[in-house]
């Protein structure tokens, strides 16, 4: 694991980026025309970075990523820096509940991605979660313990389209050829994977759905490469590593994995997960509101008022800054100032001091405008929704403009996963232990 | 296609200066012939125009406004649309030039109030007053609203959420700047989310649910000859007076007088406003408060203390701050520092409001403000609303 990025001409970062928006054979075909191939040995027809090991010697949660990524000076995990997200839908022909066969299909597909890349921001980081629709499928529900509801809007009067498909695949990689590469591997017509011969065919499984595609991106000095596209103004700040201008994923104010480990039961050892696609409204945020507004408003007032954030989140180390004070002053600051932070709201959520989520989102461009894809892991789907209720929170005397980031955030999408523990993220049966 | 639009200048006079009010019918009819031109320039603008193309006007500024509503340095002209309606909601929406508005965030600091400057784009202000569809009753609360803008069923713009604003001509409503690639034909979505704000009389128990409207406007050289050869300069040396410019028709609608309110006034000890002939001022926004007895429509059991916030002149009601009440009898306090939560009512529109079971005539009443109200201002508004010390004033037995 490298802990630093070299730097990169930017135009060719920003066609990398662009050829995973696109993806499939010609744009890894492009991607590794453009020497990127992991070891920039140029090779026009291979990828070539670290390999991967034994799977059996891998942890059993799809979700322990953060051992495997580097950390920066104050020990913030970095994230990994391309990420596309599949969707996944069971294939004509694969019975519920699943044949043996098709497990291992899916199964061996999946080894031969560990067997061939690292597992590491150099080579391939995945997760395989599965949405509520792909466990009614079964006759059995899934175990009492466990809720997995399909998610509702995230704001009041919200009206976003519901992941209806049945699983998702979370590629992630600092390497753009890497992420095509296992996606074209398992869905598309690539044969080798970092060298490495496919085994079996994931298509007699999932179909992936190209519509439901969703890609992006998160490092510092990325949302800045954006500004050609429609909606992302040039005031970005050119090291702020997400579109809202600042750092975020602090280490304390992160989720531990074992935090958002599902502790028991069949599935113990996976997590649930939710994605929210939401479009940005970056015009209005970077050039009619302030730093100083942006600050209020994003973190806290007093944040704002002391200067604690710096331009872009450098000035926060490891933590977001809110002290329990601040929490719990979140309603008399609304009455005081007129404003209240997200992160400030947000936290109210927090059990014991500890955050419930795991944040793992990423910057997009899908659709040729800005926005992001919110991805969170956290042991229930509840926490999440003591998170958003938090947010929300209608009681808190502010308006919309000036409630966190309410007024800059639109959802359009939204799914709720379950990550199965390793030994069972091929095609789960709703309760393993009833069958 | 046929253009929804209507002329609708601030001031009809305007147009004898500016451009003819008949023009903007000429610009509908001639759209209609010309649709396929338009909608072919819609989505990837004419580059070649921008040499000479006009935004606006120039925006003048006013030198050293007072803390306080002022004349801005000019009129403005709009088009307005048809009123849409839309579940419990009817939109007027409305169209000018992009034009500096200034947003509040807390209100007292130096960095609490940012100037917005519109891009040297081409586009729009683009603007709409809600109304109750039923009542007629200005809706002056943030509801979180969706505004997206297609050419030929492409996006151009958005998703984008408007600001609530104030204007002298417009009074309270939603809006924002929006660059527009070139010359064409748009459509806007507007998508509204159930209302947050507490509701009382007839208004209660509504708005619980979203609801969309759309519309279309041609954005073309009759388009702009419009808004901004309406535009009405007033005299130099008015800038800046401590005065409102009139509201225009349709789309404001004046407070309720103190005698409209149901319940015993609260009067200024001291006299009301600097002049002592109005209610007294905060920051110069008038303060009106009456304590309505139990058994109203507002509160469960006990007396409610209604305070309407509103501009000066034209009663423009004053959303998003944050009051609170003390109540001394003799010097010796009977509730302190009690919040007053913003409502909208089917009679009397937007005010703030608690339950205080005890409140006596001849009690001093303080409403405080915490904050000022957090919406965003059009020219000489922006420096008025946000310095606002406590008033004073005592329950009449009237």
């Amino acid at each position: 694991m490298r802990a630093v990025t070299l730097p990169e001409d930017p135009s060719r970062r920003e066609h990398l980026r662009a050829l995973v928006a696109v993806g499939g054979t010609s744009a890894l075909g492009a991607c590794l025309d453009l020497g990127a191939d992991g070891d920039g040995a140029g090779d026009p027809n291979a990828v070539s970075v670290p390999s991967g090991t034994d799977p059996d010697a891998l942890p059993e949660r799809q979700h322990a990523w953060n051992e495997a990524l580097p950390t920066d000076e104050h020990g913030n995990v970095r994230p990994p820096e391309h990420h596309v997200l599949v969707a996944l839908s069971l294939a004509d022909g694969v019975d519920v509940p699943p044949s043996g066969d098709a497990r291992e299909t899916l199964e061996a597909a999946l080894r031969t991605l560990e067997r061939a890349y690292e597992r590491s921001n150099e080579g391939l980081l995945f997760t395989l979660g599965y949405t509520p629709g792909y466990f009614d499928r079964f006759d059995e529900p899934l175990p009492d313990d466990l809720s997995l509801p399909e998610p509702g809007p995230l704001f009041p009067g919200g009206d976003p389209a519901v992941d209806a498909h049945d699983a998702v695949l979370h590629l992630a990689s600092d390497e753009a050829a890497v992420v095509l590469e296992a996606e074209e591997a398992l869905f598309g017509d690539r044969e080798t994977v970092n060298g490495v011969p496919l085994e079996a065919d994931a298509t007699a499984v999932f179909d992936p759905l190209a519509e439901r595609r969703r890609t992006g991106f998160v490092g510092a000095g990325l949302p800045a490469e954006h500004t050609d596209v429609p909606g992302v103004p040039d005031s970005i700040p050119a090291e702020a590593p997400f579109f809202m201008g600042f750092r975020s994923g602090f280490r304390r104010s992160q989720a531990t994995e074992d935090r958002v480990t599902i502790e028991s039961g069949p599935f113990a050892g996976g997590t649930t997960q939710q994605i929210s696609t939401t479009a940005l409204q970056l015009e209005a945020w970077f050039e009619q509101d302030n730093h100083f507004q942006r600050v209020s408003k994003l973190f806290s007032r007093e944040h704002a008022a002391a200067d604690l954030v710096g331009e872009y989140g450098e000035a926060l180390e490891a933590s977001n800054g809110l002290t329990a004070e601040r929490i719990d002053s979140t309603a008399a600051d609304a009455r005081e100032h007129g404003v209240v932070g997200h992160a400030q709201k947000a936290a109210r959520a927090r059990e014991d001091g500890e955050p419930p989520l795991l944040r793992r989102d990423f910057n997009t461009v899908d659709g040729d405008r800005p926005g992001i894809h919110f991805l969170s892991l956290q042991r229930t789907i509840a926490d999440f929704a003591r998170v958003r209720e938090a947010m929300v929170d209608e009681e808190l005397d502010v308006p919309t403009a000036n409630d966190g980031i309410r007024h800059y955030v639109f959802v359009d999408r939204r799914g709720n996963y379950l990550l199965p523990p390793r030994s069972l993220r091929a095609l789960p049966p709703a309760n393993p232990d009833g069958n | 296609m046929r253009d929804p639009t209507t002329s609708e200048g601030i001031d009809r006079r305007t147009f004898v200066t500016g451009v003819a009010a008949g023009s903007l019918a000429v610009a509908g009819c001639t759209n209609e012939g010309s649709e396929g031109d338009d909608a072919s320039e819609g989505g990837d603008g004419d580059e070649g125009e921008d040499a000479d193309f006009e935004v606006g006007p120039a925006f003048r500024e006013v030198d050293d406004p007072p803390d306080a509503v002022y004349l801005p340095t000019h009129r403005e002209a709009m088009r307005t649309v048809d009123p849409l309606e839309a579940g419990d909601y009817i939109l007027v929406p409305m169209l000018s030039y992009p034009h500096p508005f200034w947003l509040v965030t807390g209100g007292t600091g130096e960095d609490d109030v940012s100037r917005e400057v519109p891009d040297d784009g081409r586009g729009v202000h683009l603007m709409f007053v809600l109304r109750d569809a039923k009542t007629d009753i200005v809706l002056p609360v943030e509801d979180g609203a969706r505004i997206e803008i297609f050419a030929d069923g492409e996006p151009v713009d958005g998703p984008r959420s408007p600001w609530p604003m104030i204007s002298q001509e417009m009074g309270f409503h939603f809006g924002d700047n929006v660059s527009l690639p070139g010359d064409g034909t748009y459509r806007v979505e507007i998508t509204l989310a159930p209302l947050s704000a507490r509701t009382t009389g007839d208004l209660e128990g509504r708005f619980g649910e979203r609801a969309t409207a759309s519309f279309e406007f041609v954005y073309d050289d009759a388009f702009r000859e419009a808004v901004v050869g309406g535009v009405d300069y007033l005299e130099e040396e008015e800038w800046g007076r401590r005065d409102a410019l009139e509201p225009m028709g349709n789309a404001v609608a004046g407070g309720p007088t103190i005698a409209d309110y149901p319940g015993r006034p609260l009067v200024a000890p001291d006299g009301g406003s600097e002049d002592g002939a109005g209610p007294p001022r905060s920051g110069d926004a008038a303060v009106l408060g009456t304590l309505v007895e139990s058994g109203n429509r507002f509160a469960a059991d006990d007396p409610y203390l209604l305070v309407s916030l509103r501009t000066p002149y034209n009663g423009v009601p004053l959303p998003h701050a944050s009051p609170s009440a003390t109540v001394e009898r003799d010097g010796d306090p009977i509730a302190s520092e009690v919040p007053l939560e913003g409502a909208v009512d089917g009679e009397v529109g937007h005010h703030y409001g608690a339950s205080l079971a005890d409140v006596r005539p001849g009690d001093a009443v303080t409403i405080a403000f915490e904050s000022p109200p957090q919406v965003a201002r059009h020219q000489g508004y922006e420096t008025a609303f946000l310095e606002m010390p406590p008033v004073e004033l005592e329950v009449t037995d009237r």
